[in-house]
């Protein structure tokens, strides 16, 4: 058995760029003995992940260590290559980030698990035979079907790929796994899924875990023992149920809240934040009986090589102005589909029916460019959806010039950039995207549709791709919009603790089909359709070790 | 492209806040000072590629001389009529410097005059092609369906062409002139540009800020020319330096297979008088060098600076 200590270790980036060198550890000591569990949280840029990567001396070349990373004993930085390499995988492997992008596109899944066999066990599993059966049965222990060995990474789903990082990181019967934010691009099913079956392994083999996540209750259902770090320092250790419902400092506590108890009466229309948007009238817009966009029986098919899709079959909704409804739904529900459709940027099957203000969605481009102007969608991405090369300014008067609203250009801009709660406008107008954050990037394009004054907004996952504490900021300038403006939104997502924060109504979906709908304190306080149970008993509950203990 | 966002925003109603306006015009500003301090950085870039300043000062070299030609030797030095005195086959000496040609005249004075045509057909043809390459790119790229498919079918028809061959054609169709051979080379190379643009048109347009402008209520005009023409035209500009060199031989194939302007020197008539008189066999070795190396040095040139210009536009390569 092994065990793993970080020895008061601080990591530093040189750079010859105008920021000089970043220190991206500062003084970190933390220890993980043998078949124990440790969470590490923190939002981008804490260092976590250049922490652990030290765990295997797998920084680059412009990374300098100071202090020392024990395993089992050793010092890391005293063994030459071909002992690294010896620790690398046998002793401790990493489950890394975003599985979509370190399979190899071109190669069967189950050659590659044997490939990490070839290199690093071939005394253990000697002959190609022996080395096929412990694949298939690495695949067995990660709850994967035999057959899934020949596939490519491109024909399995999200969670499937995640699996086989897992059992590519169990292959070498490791005493240590690492996890580097194994479940953030996944939806809550897949995610338990995943958390359990990782869980179950720390149990049964006594194997210990290292896992790094910006979610406090992802960590907390796993983990023992949590550590927050901030600005590469670690903030507070303990053990996770202590850190998670007694905090001791207000960072943890921002964290902590940053994803909602579903059920808890004081996060309910009013997301966490220290950055409140403000309500600026005296008496703020409440969700009326006035239906501004309908849906009737909207179905879209895709034509694919195995026929025609259905992904979304006979969806009816109708949203009123200023609600705020929430379509949530695993990955592939159709939610994506259903909003365009809506936007009429995807074809319908005949039948169909959209409504804008009564009339029917128009068809020509003219027409549709005016209907444009009354509803705008936010994509997922902050960051893909501003064009590097523009400023905020252009990136904002687009729409306008788009729509050839020509007068008072420069304070429509302003009005909506404040709206947006970028202020004082007049700093950013000039700032190009990389120079701005990922809330600032939300918001200016949050800004780009504001400016066409909208009735409606349809937004995309708005806050999946960003930090915690950017999250809660974002939420409150929706609710804001509406409270202000009595504008109407529509924000698909697949976390339910945003529908508890903002929407007042939740439309449940799956296959897509909305299998539930109706005020959202009925629905996910009381929910009638098992799936909408079975949503919510996969949401992470902080502290407790929930799946742990649950199996 | 976006030159436009000080002459679009500075035309606003007349009772507009002076305040504002204003700050709209010191925005431009920034605008300006923000192009102005990457373009210096580019610059500080080139420089320190040697090989690319070394490639930009022999284009300059050239460019210069082909420019100041009447001036250095008057055309007189080129009418045969006026060189009786002079020796024939003179090899390279201090009084003829790159030796003569078989009708006494001076070698350097025809590399002179020849760099004229040559460098301005590589550029005008390089031009042509480029522009017929992007349009076709952009519109391969942009438009799907039958349209999109159509062009790029007329893509691929231009690609299998023999290019030598439908040059050849060409030139021979039409009237005698540089502005054909312009013509010639221009129409048989663009098609590898347009593979080019297409690629990179298809790769922007899956991004989201496209998908965004289309929400917004953009058509094709506003996502082509606000959006695709200013991502791919970088590129255009690093592919088009190294076409020209590409251009420059083309010119010199087809005048020393004379189809050029006989009546006007170029490198490539050089050659092919060097040729006629067997200038390689019997001896006259400077008659065949000087118009080859001539050749040579500006499309290395041409390629040494395109290439440095790829490395800006693409931090990736910086380091192969």
């Amino acid at each position: 058995m092994t065990d793993l200590s970080f020895e008061n270790v601080s990591i530093t980036y040189r750079s010859s760029s105008s920021r000089g060198d970043v220190a991206a550890v500062r003084e970190v000591s933390l220890d993980l003995p043998a078949g124990t569990t440790l969470g590490i949280a923190g939002e981008s840029g804490s260092g976590k992940s250049t922490l652990i990567m030290s765990a295997l001396r797998l920084l680059p070349k412009s990374a300098r260590l100071d202090g020392r990373v024990l395993l089992g004993g050793k010092d890391l930085a005293q063994l030459n290559f071909g002992q690294i390499r010896a620790v690398r995988w046998s002793q401790a492997s990493i489950v890394f980030q975003g599985a979509l992008h370190s399979l190899n596109p071109v190669r069967e899944v189950g050659r590659q698990i044997i490939e990490a066999l070839e290199h690093h066990s071939k005394d253990t599993w000697t002959s190609p035979e022996k080395r096929r059966a412990r694949m298939l049965e690495l695949l067995a222990e990660v709850d994967l079907d035999s057959a899934k060995a020949s596939a490519y990474p491109h024909e399995l789903s999200g969670g499937q790929k995640q699996r086989i990082m897992i059992a590519m990181a169990l292959a070498c019967e490791p005493d240590i796994i690492i996890a580097d934010e194994p479940t953030t691009a996944l939806d809550v099913i897949v995610q338990k899924q995943i958390l359990s079956g990782l869980a179950a392994l720390v149990a049964d083999r006594g194997i210990s875990l290292l896992m790094i996540s910006h979610d406090l209750a992802v960590l907390s259902a796993v983990c023992a023992k949590l550590a927050i770090m901030r600005h590469g320092r670690l903030v507070e250790f303990g053990p996770s149920d202590e850190v998670c419902l007694r905090p001791r400092e207000n960072y943890t506590k921002q964290l902590a809240g940053a994803f909602p108890q579903i059920g808890d009466q004081e996060s309910r229309m009013n997301p966490r934040t220290l950055r409140p948007a403000e309500v600026t009238r005296a008496q703020p817009f409440t969700m009326s009986d006035e239906v501004v966009l309908e849906a009737k029986d909207v179905s879209v098919s895709f034509a694919t090589k195995r026929g025609t899709e259905r992904a979304v079959r006979g969806v009816d909704l109708s949203l009123r102005r200023a609600e705020i409804l929430a379509v949530v739904g695993q990955s592939g529900s159709g939610k994506t589909t259903l909003a365009r459709a809506l936007l009429g940027l995807q074809e319908v099957e005949p039948g169909s029916q959209v409504a804008f203000q009564g009339r029917a969605l128009p068809r020509k481009a003219k027409a549709l460019r005016t209907f444009r102007r009354q509803v705008q969608m936010i994509l997922q991405d902050p960051a893909g959806s501003l064009n590097p090369k523009r400023s905020v300014y252009e990136a904002v008067v687009e729409g306008l010039r788009v729509q050839g609203i020509r007068d008072d250009e420069y304070a429509r801009v302003v009005g909506a950039l404040e709206a947006a709660e970028l202020t004082p406008a007049g700093d950013y107008l000039e700032s190009i995207p990389q120079e701005l954050s990922g809330g600032q990037r939300q918001r200016v394009v949050i800004a780009g549709a504001l400016a066409l004054d909208p009735q409606v907004l349809i937004a995309d996952e708005p806050v999946a791709s960003l930090d915690a504490s950017v999250r809660g900021e974002i939420l409150s300038l929706f609710l804001a919009l509406k409270q202000n403006l009595g504008m109407s939104a529509l924000i698909i997502t697949h976390d339910l603790g945003l529908a508890w924060n903002i929407a007042d109504t939740v439309a449940v979906m799956k296959k897509g089909q909305i299998v539930e709908y109706g005020e959202v304190d009925s629905v996910l306080e009381n929910p009638q359709h098992e799936y909408t149970q079975e949503l919510l008993a996969a949401v992470p509950r902080l502290g407790s070790q929930s799946l742990v203990r649950n199996e | 492209m976006s030159a436009n966002t000080p002459a679009e925003a500075a035309p606003g109603p007349p009772d507009r806040d002076p305040r504002e306006r204003g700050a709209a015009i010191d925005g431009a500003k920034l605008v300006r000072e923000r192009r102005l301090n990457n373009a210096k950085k580019n610059w500080a870039l080139f420089r320190s590629d040697v090989p690319a300043l070394l490639g930009a000062l022999v284009l300059l070299f050239f460019v210069v001389i082909a420019l100041a030609a009447p001036l250095i030797a008057p055309a007189a030095m080129l009418d045969v009529t006026k060189q009786l005195d002079a020796p024939r086959y003179a090899p390279p000496s201090l009084e003829h410097p790159l030796g003569t040609d078989g009708l006494g005249r001076e070698l350097w004075v025809r590399i002179l005059w020849g760099a004229r045509v040559s460098i301005l057909v590589g550029v005008a043809a390089t031009v042509m092609s480029m522009v017929i390459g992007t349009i076709m790119g952009l519109a391969a790229g942009h438009f799907s369906g039958l349209f999109g498919g159509l062009i790029m079918r007329v893509i691929d028809f231009f690609i299998v062409l023999p290019s030598l061959l439908l040059a050849i054609v060409l030139s021979s169709v039409l009237e005698r002139g540089v502005f054909t051979i312009v013509i010639a080379i221009g129409l048989t190379s663009w098609a590898s540009t347009a593979r080019i643009v297409r690629s990179q048109t298809l790769s922007v347009e899956s991004r989201l800020y496209i998908e965004r402008a289309r929400i917004l209520g953009a058509g094709h005009r506003h996502i082509l020319f606000r959006h695709l023409l200013p991502a791919v035209m970088p590129l255009v500009l690093a592919n088009t330096t190294l076409t020209v060199g590409g251009a420059i031989i083309a010119e010199s194939t087809l005048s020393f297979l004379g189809l050029g302007d006989t009546s006007k020197e170029s490198w490539g008539t050089i050659l092919k008088n060097s040729m006629d008189v067997s200038a390689a066999t019997s001896g006259y070795w400077w008659y065949v060098l000087t118009p080859g190396i001539a050749i040579l040095l500006v499309v290395l040139a041409f390629t040494m600076v395109g290439r440095a210009l790829e490395a800006i536009i693409n931090p990736a390569l910086r380091s192969r």
